[in-house]
């Protein structure tokens, strides 16, 4: 083993250059994020530079005022809008990954390894599914939530978008690590006198949990971010965090610090969702089950 | 410990029919070993029994059940794989124990029992290991063990030896004919090894396109083999096949082929009269030459030193044949040796239906 060599071969600034403003351009906007969401509204709207303030809590306060243990100062009245809609949104996120992957993965696991009449038909149609952008869905899934279900301004009827919305991705993406659990180790739990369930749920399940996780990712992320459908379906309680930012946005008045400080807040779940659950993301789970 | 009966056992896949009409049984505490080449259905067999494979037609019996429509769970069976199967998100112990968990068995007697078995296969030291940690060896060892924490009825091995090196091999096989000995079950083995079936079975049953060709234990095959197929897969190196003819010479029958005439004993003549004069396919052993001045003369084209053995190949009546001799005097390539057949060890096979004569 040779020691990793420190002398590195020199390149084209010009590559170094592209590099910088790939990075300004990712960073850049997050940045003014943060940065605005640290000041003042008499700051903001100051023309003189953005890089010299006096950095503050009191967006996130006004924010989050619902959640706070003390009464913020500055605040006469506390504004429940932004708080509810970061309480909407963490259970509705929540909630339907967790539906979608309860579903996902028994159907998943359905069409992989049972053979019924009309099997491949189902299989491609879930992804084709998928396939149909949210706003073609937007009118119909409207009428009927409003008019037949009745689901419309509830968390309930957004959860049950997004499960739909979701659920032909997560089936797709864990059939491909089902199909890589060797078939001998479920033939091996029959043997052991597992059922169907106890087949999926003892030994399937803990095998394809780098899949669940990422899929988990995913749906999380979707549902965190949807905007078009939320906006349809909810109504002032039941509002995201997206649909809030944008609701605030009125001819009379935008709060920018406080939007600021509310888009800071809506990256934190996912980071934090992603975090965790991509140290599920392992290869290497089946090494050792079967002679490769 | 229920003796095991196949009657008229069928399975289809589609349209191709892998086994036709299997009847087989198996005595109480036998271990059998099925044996065959690639696609012989022997496979298919075993997991029909175990339940992992549909019955297409026939039953299986098992004492006096009818067990061919039931899941495999109700069959009172243990199974250890070719490819170990082991779970490998659990541990050895969890490994050896899931059955036992799986029928709620109380955990005292759970680690109880896992620790025996741990003990008989010399897995204490690894029970805390995932199978990823483990050599080929211990897994088989591991598969093994959670076959025996079951104290199942019956156990059925899918060829679980052929992912081993030959020498580990050698060993496991040794373990196993003692477990066997030790637990006194049904046991079941699939293998195209010819020589883990002899050494391991009661009973062999050869199998070749899904049926029975013989069925017996490894003395009656080896010396009253029902064919020509059950003659050249049984016995290691392979049995001589030569074109030869019967005729009569001086009172006696003699195998009568190129350059060599073997007399056959009077009672190996016995039953042939009727296939006088007619074309033979003659099997002669390796082991069945002997060295004799007075005997063929025959050409020594290899010779392939094994140790105390050595495995000539030669020439007789323009045909290619094996011999095997003993390594005291070292025998070289391009010597010419004589040797005679004695006529009650060779084995006399119509050419047409190879059915033995």
């Amino acid at each position: 083993m040779s020691q990793p060599s420190k002398v590195y071969d020199r390149q084209n600034p010009a590559y170094y250059a592209l590099l910088v403003a790939l990075v300004l351009m990712a960073i850049g906007p997050i940045y003014l994020m943060l940065a605005t969401s640290l000041k003042l509204n008499v700051d903001i709207m100051s023309d003189s530079g953005g890089l010299l303030f006096m950095p503050t809590l009191r967006n996130y306060e006004t924010a989050l005022c619902d959640f706070l243990w003390y009464k913020p100062e500055h605040l006469r009245r506390c504004d429940p809008t932004f708080g509810r809609a970061l309480t909407n949104s963490l259970i509705i996120g929540l909630i339907s990954t967790a539906i979608t992957l309860i579903i996902g993965t028994m159907a998943a696991y359905a069409l992989v390894r049972f053979r019924f009449f009309g099997r491949d038909v189902v299989s491609i149609w879930t992804l084709m599914m998928r396939m149909v952008p949210p706003a073609v869905l937007l009118v119909p899934v409207f009428g009927i939530w409003t008019f037949q279900f009745g689901l419309d301004g509830t968390r309930g009827g957004i959860i049950l978008v997004y499960v739909a919305l979701n659920l032909p991705f997560v089936i797709w993406i864990l059939q491909s690590f089902i199909v890589q659990v060797p078939i001998q180790l479920e033939e091996a739990a029959r043997m052991d006198g597992a059922g169907p369930f106890g087949v999926f749920f003892l030994v399937v399940l803990p095998l394809i949990k780098p899949g669940i996780a990422a899929a988990s990712i995913f749906t999380f992320r979707v549902a965190w971010n949807e905007f078009l459908l939320a906006n349809a379906l909810s109504d002032r309680n039941s509002r995201t965090v997206p649909v809030t930012i944008v609701n605030s946005l009125t001819e009379f008045d935008i709060d920018w610090g406080v939007i600021m400080a509310t888009g800071m807040l809506l990256a934190i779940p996912p980071i934090i969702f992603t975090f965790v659950a991509s140290r599920q993301i392992i290869t290497g789970m089946t090494a050792g089950a079967v002679k490769g | 410990m229920p003796d095991i009966r196949l009657e008229h056992l069928r399975k289809d896949y589609g349209a191709v029919t892998v086994i036709e009409d299997l009847n087989l049984e198996m005595a109480d505490g036998e271990f059998t070993v099925l044996v065959g080449p690639s696609g012989c259905g022997k496979s298919t067999t075993l997991r029909m029994i175990a339940g992992l494979e549909s019955v297409t037609g026939g039953q299986i019996m098992i004492g006096d059940r009818d067990v061919s429509q039931l899941e495999p769970k109700a069959r009172d069976l243990a199974m250890v794989f070719q490819d170990y199967a082991l779970y490998p998100h659990m541990n050895v112990a969890k490994n050896m124990s899931f059955a036992l968990r799986l029928a709620r068995m109380n955990k005292a007697d759970i680690d109880k029992r896992v620790k025996e078995v741990a003990e008989t296969l010399d897995l204490k030291a690894y029970l805390d290991r995932k199978p990823a940690e483990l050599s080929g060896g211990q897994r088989q060892r591991v598969a093994m063990g959670r076959a025996l924490v079951r104290d199942a009825g019956t156990f059925l091995f899918d060829e679980p030896l052929s992912n081993l090196d030959a020498k580990l091999r050698g060993q496991m096989r040794a373990e196993l004919a003692l477990m066997h000995q030790r637990v006194g079950k049904n046991m079941i083995y699939v293998t195209h090894d010819q020589i883990e079936a002899m050494t391991l079975g009661d009973k062999i049953v050869v199998m070749k396109f899904g049926k029975i060709m013989q069925a017996g234990s490894p003395e009656e095959l080896y010396r009253n083999p029902a064919n020509k197929f059950v003659a050249g897969f049984i016995g290691s190196p392979t049995m001589n096949f030569l074109d030869a003819e019967l005729s009569e010479d001086a009172g006696t029958l003699h195998a009568k082929g190129e350059g060599f005439a073997i007399p056959l004993s009077a009672q190996k003549a016995a039953g042939l009269q009727s296939h006088k004069d007619r074309k033979v396919t003659l099997g002669i052993r390796p082991s069945s030459f002997a060295e004799d001045s007075a005997g063929i003369e025959m050409p020594v084209i290899l010779s392939e030193y094994i140790g105390a053995q050595s495995v000539l190949i030669s020439e007789m009546g323009g045909q290619r044949v094996a011999i095997e001799v003993n390594s005291v005097a070292p025998v070289r390539t391009g010597e010419t040796r004589n040797f005679t057949v004695q006529g009650d060890e060779v084995h006399l096979f119509d050419p047409q239906s190879e059915a033995a004569l």
